[in-house]
């Protein structure tokens, strides 16, 4: 497929820019370059923009989408989905954005990553089955990645994205975006900093819907569409072949075994990372996993090797808005969860500071409270991103390791290091699962 | 029309009896007998669900016995990714005689399948086989083949993966350099540093894709660094 729009402008006007330099006085014709070439005006010069693409853009990518196009330094030029309904759709909401026809579209994904060398950065939100095999795809052609959450359906999955991005020097986010968000990174630092004792629990919220086995059933086979409008192969990927129904691609893949991460991971993929950043276990995954006996994890003890327990909770008694995560110390809590005005403790005292802790973690580390900014300050830094690689892959491993402990209905042991269970050949035997060809990373 | 043997009811009861029988009550006749059950299901004329359903569970319970009936499955177009599916995980040496037997028989997908499955397994024994494959005319054959060498890493995967890059068009080249990715890393994980970056110097090259070109300049750079070597 031939290079167009948006890539051809920008190539010919480094081009136009490089010979017009050339030319110098020989040149009788007056020069006249854009203001927008030169980065006036407010606009960004081409040289200085992240290029970005997507794959899979659904509702939740949508959602990131928005907040992308926000930012100046960033222009979206193409978008990739196995359905041609999505494509239009995406299409049509960039075009509109930059008043122009330029946006690009793809059925194909090996196609759309071998042709566009000109792309950057992706956003991936294809939905919790492809995040790892797209990211793992678009690393090798060169792109930076933003995937959705869940990032993997399984622990090996996540170590090859780990892998991957290292082999490629590429730079990843996951969007697990309360990272970025004021009111968890000051209850997070506020865990760190002492000023709640010593922390010997934290509580992670799970999804109040769904359970954590999930069904192995075929929804009712339908007519398959033609593949320019769903290709459904595509769309399956690795996961396991079954009649197509449209339920699937509208979001009703959700509660299924092959698609889906279950209410641990659905909200687990955020608070785990969390709750893991505020008892500094960033860098590891929990190694012991008490099971319970109800249908969603709720109220299971896990536990970390530096000994503070994380305990799963469908509840709102700890919280007052989704994606909770509550850290109790020897002298006191913080608890946050989304529409929160500010983070609740113990004692009003432990926020006198809290603006002042949350400058000093913005300074320290660079980060902006804003998720997809972090990401792209990166693509440009080629600094580590808040969750980058490493902190998915081990908040999604004690994610994984929670569900299969539901799923075997017994207590596990787990070692981070050499990320497998210990003296349970079944647990070890679910830390992966066999790829449909050909889309085997 | 034929009669489902297994409902969901039944595969969800199977499973159930699974998890009890492997919470440490007496597990071995159980389990051989749930096995048993599920190798007639993969050998009958059950239907597509059923067969998948019992691929499932032998995923996490098969052995050695439930390797001839699986790997009857393996060119089938429907069944053979599920056939892999309980192979994969079974730890006896009979799964990768299977694979390995089916690599003469298979085209397409379904060889591509099994090539992913050997190189998840590691067989080594497998090497001169998958060398063969790196110049297959079906491109997707081949790539299978050069990543799953780059996962046995073996001296002779090393020798034809790059003899392999030295002729290559451009199309044919990333698949075979991720293969040469992961042979540097197992080799550098093994202590064989000085092999490890005449790989990452060979890929570092300016002939080689960018991607790959930057990714193996940038582990050669550390990998030095970690030697204490000058840059």
């Amino acid at each position: 497929m031939s290079r167009t729009g948006a890539f051809t402008k920008r190539l010919n006007r480094r081009q136009y820019l490089k010979t017009a330099a050339a030319a110098g006085a020989a040149c009788f014709m007056p020069t006249i370059l854009p203001a927008s070439a030169l980065g006036r005006g407010g606009a960004v010069a081409p040289s200085e923009r992240i290029v970005l693409g997507g794959i899979g853009i659904g509702s939740r990518g949508e959602f990131d989408l928005k907040w992308m196009l926000r930012e100046k330094d960033v222009q979206f030029v193409a978008i990739c989905d196995a359905r041609k309904v999505r494509r239009e759709a995406v299409k049509q909401r960039v075009d509109k954005h930059y008043g122009n026809s330029d946006c690009q579209k793809y059925p194909e994904m090996r196609e759309f990553l071998a042709t566009r060398p000109d792309i950057d950065a992706v956003l991936i939100a294809t939905g919790d089955r492809w995040h790892s095999l797209a990211t793992i795809m678009a690393m090798r052609a060169g792109k930076d990645v933003y995937s959705e959450k869940p990032s993997c359906m399984t622990i090996a999955e996540g170590r090859e994205v780990v892998e991957t991005a290292r082999r490629y020097g590429r730079i990843y986010q996951t969007g697990v975006q309360r990272l970025s968000e004021a009111n968890f990174v000051l209850a997070i630092e506020l865990a760190r900093s002492g000023k709640l004792g010593q922390v010997h629990t934290v509580r992670a919220h799970i999804a109040p819907w769904d359970a954590a086995e999930m069904s192995h059933a075929w929804l009712p086979g339908e007519p398959q569409p033609p593949k320019e409008e769903v290709d459904w192969d595509a769309w399956l990927g690795p996961c396991p072949w079954r009649p197509y129904n449209s339920t699937y691609i509208k979001g009703g893949w959700r509660g299924h075994y092959d698609f889906h991460t279950s209410c641990i991971g659905e909200w687990g993929a955020h608070t785990f990372a969390q709750s893991q950043a505020g008892i500094d276990a960033s860098n590891t995954s929990a190694v012991e996993y008490h099971y319970v006996k109800n249908a969603s994890g709720d109220g299971m003890v896990t536990k970390f090797g530096n000994g503070v327990q994380m305990v799963l909770s469908r509840g709102d008694q700890y919280w007052h808005g989704p994606c909770g995560m509550r850290f109790e110390g020897t002298e006191g809590w913080v608890a946050s969860g989304d529409n929160y005005k500010q983070p609740e403790v113990s004692s009003s005292s432990l926020l006198e500071d809290g603006e002042k802790l949350l400058a000093d973690y913005i300074e320290r580390t660079g980060r902006p409270m804003n998720h997809v900014r972090n990401f792209f300050d990166c693509v440009k830094s080629r600094q580590q991103t808040v969750a980058n690689p490493d902190v998915m892959h081990h908040s999604m491993s004690t994610v994984h390791a929670a569900n299969i402990c539901m799923w075997l209905k017994r207590d596990l042991k787990y070692d981070p290091v050499k990320e497998e269970f210990l003296s349970d050949p079944e647990a070890n035997r679910l830390r992966t699962r066999a790829q449909r060809e050909p889309w085997i990373y | 029309m034929t009669r489902s043997i297994v409902s969901l009811a039944c595969f969800a009861g199977l499973l159930g009896a699974l998890v009890a029988t492997s919470s440490g009550q007496d597990a071995k006749s159980p389990a051989k007998s749930q096995e048993a059950k599920l190798i007639a299901i993969v050998k009958s004329s059950s239907s597509e669900k059923d067969k998948a359903d019992a691929c499932m569970v032998l995923a996490r319970i098969g052995t050695k016995e439930s390797v001839a009936a699986l790997a009857a499955l393996l060119g089938d177009e429907k069944l053979g990714h599920m056939a892999r599916y309980a192979l994969e995980p079974i730890p006896d040496p009979a799964v990768d005689d299977a694979l390995r037997d089916a690599l003469g028989n298979l085209k397409g997908r379904p060889l591509v399948g099994v090539i992913g499955s050997i190189g998840v397994r590691r067989d080594v024994k497998a090497t001169d086989r998958l060398c063969k494959l790196l110049k297959d005319t079906d491109l997707i054959v081949a790539e299978a083949a050069a990543r799953a060498l780059g996962n046995l890493a073996t001296p002779a995967a090393v020798k034809d993966l790059e003899k392999a890059l030295t002729e290559a068009p451009p199309y044919r080249q990333p698949a075979l350099c991720e293969g040469l990715f992961r042979c540097a890393e197992a080799l550098s994980a093994h202590g064989q540093r000085t092999d490890a970056l005449a790989i990452y110097d060979r890929l570092s090259r300016p002939e080689m894709p960018g991607p790959v070109r930057d990714g193996a300049a940038r582990k050669a750079r550390i990998l030095r660094q970690e030697e204490g070597q000058k840059i």
